[in-house]
């Protein structure tokens, strides 16, 4: 049925970097590297073309990114700029199709506009006119890309980065992805690429040309993945927002990457206090929090910690969440950014408790709810507990 | 009061202040003695007796000892029977024994005074009438007070510890970082778990206000102190026993054997002057009560077999122990004393009160069994000595950085480009490591500044036992009753001494070491025999060999033991003799502090005018035309111009090899300005002779050593010369030369070898040479194990392997091994359609049809495979040096494109004298030294496919390009090339890195 769709491919490369190009037009042209200030340790959390051209890498030391690239501007990160942004370019795509997928304040989106050709015109007008309208209203440049299938648009985008269009007709694919390099595949394993050069193949029409019972005599189950892949075929649905588990994310990255759990402990505090907050505002509770520990060195790792009973209590959420913390410091790396998660929410009950067995209990929502509407009205680090840290 | 429960830095990663310091503490403070009762060890007992002499304060050796419930109990030394015993109990504790007081082990305890904070084990001393006292810590406690009541009630002493870590408040900081790094943790955790405090050593005041409640305790500690006399352990030399089968004595059996030996080495009739200076030597080792040891020695080298006969074993004597005619005739050492005119006293003379070691090279490989032999038959009689490892500066800053939490790869990053050691001291780490060349482009924001600064503590404090490469200990009875024993990891039992501490204590030691050379001689010498060659050693006198000594003369001996360094090749083309007695000073004369002389030696070789130091040296200096070349020049010119004793001279010779040794040399000084003075010498002479003495610091070599080391050189350069293949193939299998394989690869490529690919058809372990060819051996694959390797081995005895899937049937290597062998071209001969895709190919299919879910219920059809392209060339040499590290057919540097400049190959650089040159070359090795001013530069060997090339970078060179530099990268170099007696050199101008062999080697990982 793939001849059906049409997914339009959005991607602002290097988002930030282009958000703040809007912002300040002297920029353009110029390498800049975006990184917390005035930290001994800060990582570059994105870069331009310039500088990813002469060997500027996201995570890399700053000190390092300015002495490879000495002519960078080097801005510190606006996140709640980077967020209205993204919300303003999510909202430009929406007036063309309501299923659209996208991801955190990383410019990417997959619009799929299938169908809609009798209100907006066949699909590479929306394309156009989609990319104009970005540009004119946001002053950002998007690269775009139409495929078949999410797979195929983003192959697409992939081969003009950082600027164009691409369009692959429906029923090309196989034309289109032939000559490719293997590298732009996406979905392809390590060891699966590695045995691919040892097979001297190189592109994706040699793997493609590769009967379905060969590929699954030399990479078992995995090689029907791979028949399709190579033959650009995939049938995954662009996912919108509502069809996803809902969520509360809350993440605080370091500028000088941390080595002291007395303040690991008092951020994960911090951001439990915040998640509690949005969960109360929203009526909902939590059955499981996790912290997912971003080090260093590059390596992730997530740890859970959940109870049976839903909850938005502070107290209940930042056990949890020190919990958690505990299962995942398991290293003697420093962290670069945690990111803790509420999920499993339920609504809350508005049914009071008929047994109510202390007023203690009642106390301290009373007091919650005060310091939620405290924050509300002055800022969300009007008040806070003594030993929780201020979060920008 | 004494303070008798101090930690000194011995207690590993826990405590901060050298004895030294603590003594020194002490003094200052009035104490009149000091107890050092480190955890479980007795490792920094010498250090702390000389520095209570040095401080002339009153010793207590003790310990403390984990005791499970019970807590730690102090152990401090009443006397003979309590150090044997303090000895043994470490020992126990250090096997994991638990030991605990009770009726049982009572006699353990015994000559000791135990104090102890817990009541239970108090009141069984006292029952078991063991000497104890309560510990109430330092500062009166609630406990503390229960404690003194119930030593009132059992009528036995209560006394005031510091019980202290530090030497002083300041190094708190330096504990938490110990505390961490012990634990493998952050600093945050040391800082967490410091919950009970530290504590460091007060001044008595302190301590007496602190129990002025108690007045009485200070006086308890000062009679504890004083019934603690034992000074110190000594028990005379120990010299290792020799069993006595045929119940004669030692020194008559040693005579019989020496002449037996003597007769064997010279025949039937022996020459006069052998038999004087047996006489002489025999006469000397018979008074001095050595005769024993050499006989042990023997034993140990030339074990008797149940046959009567003596097993022979390839081995090579060092040390001063060579320049004994008895240990000749002994075969303990393979060079005649008397032609090339070795002196005895250096080994052994009347005077000399401290032992002398005869130390025993062996063939690497066969050491070990050696050892276990030697250790096995004297059973818990023999252990081997211990290094105290100290953190240096790279190790330093590299767990203080690892406890600060920074990533591996940026700590790598730093440390990597650390030289080894630093020279001047007058610096803080900090400066010295912010003006290394090699760390111009370091970042050194953010924390690195305060690593650098607090790493700096840590440097010289010791951190583990590791054993001592060959020296071991044999006593009369167990071990352990002279000084603590402890298993190393590897699981040889190690004494708790250094060599130097096992010396002061009288232990003689017998070096048992590891020579990879030997290896290499013995299995290029197989090697020949097993091609069919008729190669005898009875008679062998390479040193005599015209072609040998061309080689050696030109410097042709990479390769060669001992020869083989830039720095020797370049000094032999310029002395250009390639004669046995120039090669013996050779290998002496190049040592770091004495590069003038080196130049001045050559000079005077050829011809060049000189005049002797002084006339009284004339004769003594003949040999080495007049410059102080061996160790025992230094003796001989202090016996011939300042009149010292042979035993003062050779003190003299001893302690410039010591490390600290600042204070002790201060009065041979004097008394070598006197002596000379005396002697009518000008003060400016006398200024000129003592420098020249002092090149000999640290590193330098006796004669007797070097002309034994200079006769396995030799040797090893004869089966270059003449068997090029089984040589090389030998060098390369014994592995752990000056140059890697690789360089080694080059080398004989350049002497025209070929070089075969692996082949699991034909190739052995080991590398084999034959004719012009070496068969590459499977020891050379990378990432296959040692047993896979054996596999094919017994696999193909059995029957050669007919395809590539009956060599995966029947040898069943691993996913990445099977990538190793096909990438290195060992299936090709397997593979009659050379194809290697389709190995890869073929050997994925089998791994899916037999891996987990392959042997479903319904097998997986079998699709033929389809038709693959070979390989690019490119691809396949980048393979082959992943999977080799070296290519077999070509060199590298042909592989990379000249960018349109115009370059010269290494062997053409001879007729470029005096000129501006440019040359692609694979950098190999380098060897940084520091100038007069003291800079840095450096002498680097690089190598293109022709040629190996000598270069120097001088200081301004070296500082702009040092941090570009790394082995086997490919440079542009532009330079002077220039000539010194032959030997040429390129003088480095400018430098540029190559990317396509950094390519070729990041995809080589």
């Amino acid at each position: 049925m793939n001849h059906h769709r049409f997914i339009l491919h959005l991607n602002v490369a290097d988002f930030a970097v282009a958000v703040e190009r809007v912002v300040d037009l002297s920029l353009r042209q110029k390498p800049v590297i975006v990184a917390p200030l005035q930290a001994a340790r800060a990582a570059v959390y994105d870069m331009s073309e310039e500088a990813y051209r002469d060997g500027v890498r996201k995570g890399m030391l700053l000190n390092r990114a300015t002495r490879i690239c000495r002519a960078a501007r080097v801005l510190a990160p606006r996140f709640d700029l980077y967020r209205k942004a993204m919300a303003s370019f999510v909202n430009e795509a929406r007036s063309y199709s309501p299923v659209l997928e996208y991801g955190a304040e990383d410019g990417h989106l997959y619009l799929d506009i299938t169908g809609t050709h009798r209100l907006f015109g066949t699909p590479p007008d929306v394309g156009w006119r989609l990319h104009r309208q970005i540009r004119s209203k946001l002053e950002i440049d998007p690269i775009w890309s139409l495929a078949g299938s999410k797979l195929v648009s983003k192959i697409g985008s992939r081969l003009v980065k950082p600027v164009g269009e691409y369009i692959v007709a429906n029923g090309d694919e196989q034309r289109f992805l032939a000559p490719l390099p293997l590298h732009l595949l996406p979905g392809l394993k390590g060891f699966e690429r590695q045995r691919l050069s040892e097979f001297n193949i190189v592109r994706i029409g040699e793997l493609a040309a590769l009967t379905r019972m060969q590929l699954h005599g030399v990479f078992g189950r995995r090689g029907e993945t791979l028949f399709e892949l190579s033959r650009g075929i995939d049938d995954g649905a662009v996912r919108p927002e509502e069809a996803q588990p809902p969520r509360v994310v809350r993440e605080h990255i370091f500028s000088n990457d941390c080595a002291d759990r007395t303040v690991l402990k008092g951020v994960v505090t911090a951001l439990a206090a915040q998640l509690g907050m949005e969960l109360r505002l929203t009526r909902m509770a939590a059955r499981r929090v996790g912290l997912q520990l971003d080090y260093t060195d590059g390596a992730t790792i997530s740890r859970q910690a959940s109870v049976r009973k839903g909850t938005a209590d502070d107290d209940c959420l930042q056990r949890l969440a020190l919990t958690a913390l505990e299962r995942a410091l398991t290293r003697r790396t420093r962290v670069r950014s945690c990111c803790l998660i509420g999920d499993r929410l339920h609504p809350r009950s508005p049914q009071l408790h008929l047994f109510s067995d202390s007023t203690s209990g009642q106390k301290k929502e009373h007091l919650l709810a005060a310091m939620d509407r405290i924050r509300q009205r002055f800022g969300r680090e009007a008040i806070r507990l003594g030993s929780q840290p201020v979060l920008p | 009061m004494v303070p008798l429960r101090v930690r000194s830095c011995f207690s590993l990663l826990r405590g901060t202040a050298s004895p030294a310091s603590l003594c020194r503490r002490a003094a200052r403070f009035g104490y009149t003695g000091l107890a050092l009762t480190d955890l479980e060890n007795l490792y920094g007992l010498w250090s702390f007796l000389a520095a209570c002499e040095q401080e002339n304060i009153r010793p207590i050796i003790g310990t403390e000892i984990e005791t499970g419930t019970a807590g730690r109990l102090v152990l401090l030394v009443r006397n003979e029977t309590g150090y044997r015993n303090l000895c043994n109990i470490i020992s126990r504790r250090k096997g994991k024994e638990s030991l605990s007081v009770t009726s049982e082990s009572a006699p353990l305890f015994e000559g000791l005074v135990l104090l102890s904070r817990s009541e239970a084990t108090l009141k069984v001393c006292r029952e078991l009438e063991l000497e104890a006292a309560a510990d109430l810590g330092n500062r009166p406690t609630e406990k503390g007070s229960r404690l003194r009541r119930l030593a009132a009630d059992l009528e036995i002493p209560a006394v005031p510890v510091p019980d202290s870590d530090l030497g002083e408040p300041g190094e708190r900081s330096l504990h938490l970082l110990l505390r961490a790094i012990a634990a493998s943790e952050t600093l945050d955790f040391a800082l967490r778990g410091a919950r009970d405090e530290v504590h460091w050593l007060h001044s008595p005041e302190v301590y007496t206000n602190r129990f002025s409640v108690w007045p009485e305790v200070g006086r308890a500690s000062d009679e504890i102190a004083e019934r603690c006399s034992f000074g110190r352990p000594s028990a005379g030399l120990l010299m290792p026993p020799w069993q006595n089968h045929g119940r004669q004595a030692a020194g008559v059996v040693l005579r019989q054997q020496a002449y037996e030996g003597a007769r064997q080495r010279y025949g039937g009739t022996l020459p006069v002057p052998v038999v004087d200076r047996l006489d002489y030597e025999l006469g000397i080792i018979e008074a001095m009560g050595f005769s024993s040891y050499f006989l042990v020695v023997r034993d140990i080298v030339q074990p008797l077999q149940p046959d009567g006969t003596r097993k022979s074993r390839r081995i090579c004597g060092r040390g001063s122990g060579a320049a004994s005619l008895v240990a000749y005739c002994l075969n303990i050492t393979n060079v005649c004393p008397i032609r090339y005119n070795l002196y005895f006293e250096r080994f052994l003379n009347p005077g000399r009160s401290d032992p002398p070691d005869i130390d025993v090279d062996f063939a690497w490989d066969e050491r070990d069994q050696v050892l276990a032999e030697v250790l096995g038959f004297f059973g818990e009689r023999a252990a081997m000595v211990c290094n105290h490892v100290c953190f240096k500066p790279r190790g330093a800053i590299r767990e203080t950085a690892k406890a600060f939490g920074l990533p591996g790869y940026e700590i790598s990053r730093m440390t990597k480009r650390l030289p080894w050691f630093f020279k001047r001291s007058d610096l803080s780490l900090q400066e010295q490591i912010s003006t290394l060349p090699t760390l111009k482009d370091q970042d050194f924001s953010g924390p690195w500044a305060e690593i650098i600064e607090r790493a700096s503590g840590l440097i010289g404090l010791p951190r583990y036992l590791s054993v001592h490469p060959g020296g071991v200990v044999i006593t009369e009875g167990p071990v352990r009753d002279y000084v603590p024993v402890e298993q190393a990891p590897k699981g040889v039992p190690i004494i708790q001494w250094e060599k130097d501490g096992a010396e002061e204590s009288g232990l003689v030691k017998i070096d048992l070491l590891g020579n990879r050379s030997l290896g290499v001689i013995r299995d290029a010498i197989g090697n020949l025999r097993t091609n069919g060659a008729d190669f005898s050693e009875q008679g062998w006198h390479p040193e005599d060999d015209l072609q040998t000594k061309a080689a050696v003369g030109a410097g042709r001996t990479m390769g060669c033991f001992y020869i083989e360094s830039p720095a020797m090749r370049l000094l032999q083309k310029k002395a250009g003799s390639g004669d046995f007695e120039q090669l013996v000073i050779q290998s002496s004369i190049i040592r770091p502090a004495a590069n003038e002389f080196v130049r001045e030696y050559v000079r005077r070789l050829h011809g060049g005018r000189w005049e002797p130091l002084h006339p009284a040296l004339e004769e003594v200096l003949d040999e080495t035309f007049g410059l102080m070349v061996y160790q025992e020049d230094v003796s001989k010119v202090a016996v011939a111009l300042a009149g010292f004793s042979h035993s003062e001279a050779d003190g003299l010779r001893k302690v410039l090899s010591k490390k600290d040794r600042e204070l002790r040399l201060r009065d041979y000084r004097d008394k070598f300005y006197r002596g000379c003075r005396d002697n009518d010498i000008e003060p400016s002479e006398i200024e000129r002779i003592w420098a020249m003495m002092m090149s000999f610091d640290g590193y330098s070599f006796c004669k007797p050593h070097s002309a034994s080391y200079a006769r396995v050189s030799f040797q090893s350069a004869y089966l270059k010369t003449h068997f090029p293949a089984e040589f090389m193939a030998a060098v390369i299998s014994n592995q752990g030369g000056y140059y890697s394989t690789f360089s080694y690869v080059s080398e004989a490529k350049r002497m025209g070898l070929v070089i075969d690919p692996p082949d699991v058809q034909v190739s052995e372990l080991s590398w084999r040479g034959k004719g012009a060819r070496i068969r590459v051996g499977l020891q050379a694959l990378h990432g296959v194990s040692q047993e896979a390797r054996e596999r094919i081995l017994s696999c193909r005895s059995k029957q050669p392997f007919r395809s590539f899937s009956d060599f995966l049937q029947r040898v069943q290597p691993a996913e990445n091994e099977i990538q190793v062998f096909i990438d290195s071209g060992a299936m090709d001969g397997l593979d009659r359609r050379g194809n290697r895709s389709r190995l890869f190919w073929e050997a994925a299919a089998r791994e899916v049809k037999t891996g987990p879910g392959g042997g479903g219920l319904f097998p997986a059809v079998e699709a033929g495979s389809p038709p693959l392209k070979e390989q690019a060339p490119i691809e396949r040499l980048r393979r082959e040096y992943r999977a080799l590290g070296f290519l077999c057919r070509t060199h590298p540097v042909n592989l990379i494109g000249k960018g349109g400049v115009h370059t010269c190959k290494g062997v053409e650089l001879a007729n470029h004298v005096g000129r501006q040159v440019n040359f692609i070359g694979l950098l190999l090795s380098g060897k940084i030294v520091s100038t007069k001013t003291g800079e840095a530069m450096e002498f680097l060997t690089f190598e293109d496919a022709t040629a190996i090339i000598e270069t120097t970078f001088f200081p301004e060179v070296y500082r702009r390009y040092a941090h570009l530099l790394s082995a086997q990268k490919a440079y542009l170099l532009r330079g002077l090339v220039e000539e010194d007696f032959g030997a040429l050199t390129l003088t480095v101008e400018r430098v540029k890195l190559l990317s396509n062999t950094s390519e070729l080697h990041s995809t080589a990982g």
